[in-house]
């Protein structure tokens, strides 16, 4: 008896064990999708850049001007689920990404799934990346292996248990992970608002910080763009949706212009963490920042 | 004429505030918003939303340069108590904050020398003296303000 229910209890662990391991598989990317996308154009990949933020983590701390272009890594972030040292990605094939493939890059940034086929931690937000265009991944691509490789190691995440288990972060993915638009517009939706949705939800990744998150890092998406308290370091992200707390009084313009400018309709200025973003959003076109603008007038108001 | 007097009142009653109030909180953010004032006169010039008026720039340039000279002493210790959402920061790196106001200081007068007798004689040349004074806005909100926009 004693031992038949030793074997049950066994064969319930080995069950769950090989659960654990097909659910928390990492998952690429169809390779058909990376074929459609042309080769990758530097100049719009620029343009990807920016909306990106991607030297907002990756070029080394307090890095101004051209020393944005050295993507050197070492950025720390410091959360409830340890510290996060943003990776070298500049184009240097030992410690940055020169020796990857446009499907290893592709992968890394909408599937989190690095090279050697690991998950990455969702403090890279892979999980709006994956809202990208193929191609404008592909165009980013062309650009960052033009940039300045950079031949220094950045160091290593310092990640308690359980969260130094990089296989648990499949599950993660299974339950926040989600690929398609989060907020519904109809199919006659001004051509800017989709543009704006597209910029705000994938490249921009504005929801990985004004939305809240769950104990387990999940972003709500309830209260899409609804503020929330930053991850790391005091204060918190804004409402940013046209609720009477949020964006409610700010016009189009006062948005685009804010993006711009960095200041706010009665000019108070951009501060925190939004500094650096509103900086990129600066290098964007007009036509960009109008679009981010008049997407965050046409989502759902927080209540 | 009317506008100037506009101006000119902000920077008074900005005054007066600092006169009336003893209380380091209150005055540093009435100086804020006397700054800010000026930023938003500036850009409303610059976006062509207010018709460019060299003495009215001037008023703009003098505001913040007065705000930018008085600023840095109303941060004593014990003040990052409070309503304020100055970041501890400034009291952890009191260094670094009173170099950021000595650069602010310096792109102010800077901008005064530029405004001359009579103001900026055209909206280029307002543009060229006011763009380094705003800039100083974003990179010290940046390190030493509690992020909430």
């Amino acid at each position: 008896m004693l031992r038949k229910s030793l074997y049950v209890i066994v064969a319930l662990v080995v069950a769950a064990g090989a659960a654990f391991w097909l659910l928390t598989q990492p998952e690429r990317l169809d390779g058909s999708a990376l074929a459609a996308a042309g080769p990758g154009d530097p100049d719009r990949g620029e343009r990807v850049f920016w909306a990106g933020g991607c030297a907002s983590c990756h070029a080394r701390p307090d890095a101004e001007d051209d020393a944005l272009l050295e993507l050197a890594g070492g950025r720390a972030l410091e959360t409830d689920f340890g510290t996060f040292i943003a990776p070298n990605i500049s184009p240097d094939p030992e410690h940055g990404i020169g020796d990857w493939s446009e499907a290893d890059f592709a992968n890394a940034m909408m599937r989190g799934v690095s090279p050697e086929g690991e998950h990455y931690y969702p403090a890279f937000p892979y999980s709006s990346y994956a809202r990208m265009d193929e191609q404008d991944v592909a165009d980013l691509f062309v650009y960052l292996n033009a940039l300045p490789p950079v031949a220094e190691a950045a160091p290593a995440n310092e990640l308690s248990f359980p969260y130094n288990i990089r296989r648990g972060i499949g599950l993660w993915k299974l339950l926040y992970m989600h690929d398609q638009p989060v907020v519904d517009l109809p199919a006659d939706a001004p051509e800017e608002v989709l543009r704006g949705r597209y910029l705000v939800e994938g490249p921009g990744h504005c929801g990985e910080c004004h939305t809240p998150r769950n104990f387990m890092g999940g972003q709500n998406f309830d209260r899409w763009l609804a503020g929330a308290p930053m991850m790391e370091g005091e204060g918190s992200a804004p409402d940013i949706t046209p609720s009477e707390d949020g964006l409610g009084s700010w016009s189009a313009g006062d948005i685009a212009y804010y993006l711009e400018s960095g200041f706010t309709p009665d000019f108070d200025v951009v501060g925190g963490a939004m500094a650096d973003v509103q900086r990129n959003m600066a290098r964007l076109p007009d036509e960009d920042r109008r679009a981010i603008a008049a997407y965050l007038k046409a989502i759902p108001a927080a209540n | 004429m009317k506008r100037l007097a506009i101006s000119v009142s902000a920077l008074l009653f900005t005054m007066v505030g600092v006169a009336a109030a003893d209380d380091p909180i209150v005055v540093r953010q009435s100086l804020m918003q006397a700054a800010a004032a000026s930023a938003a006169t500036s850009a409303g010039m610059m976006k062509g939303e207010i018709e460019y008026n060299p003495t009215v720039a001037k008023a703009a340039i003098a505001t913040l340069y007065g705000v930018s000279q008085a600023y840095g002493d109303y941060f004593p210790e014990g003040t990052q108590e409070g309503d304020s959402d100055a970041s501890p920061r400034i009291w952890e790196d009191m260094e670094g904050f009173q170099q950021a106001i000595a650069d602010f200081q310096t792109d102010t007068a800077a901008a005064v020398q530029a405004a001359g007798e009579d103001g900026p004689a055209d909206l280029a040349a307002f543009q060229q003296a006011i763009q380094p004074v705003l800039s100083n806005c974003k990179d010290c909100h940046e390190d030493f303000r509690i992020q909430d926009n």
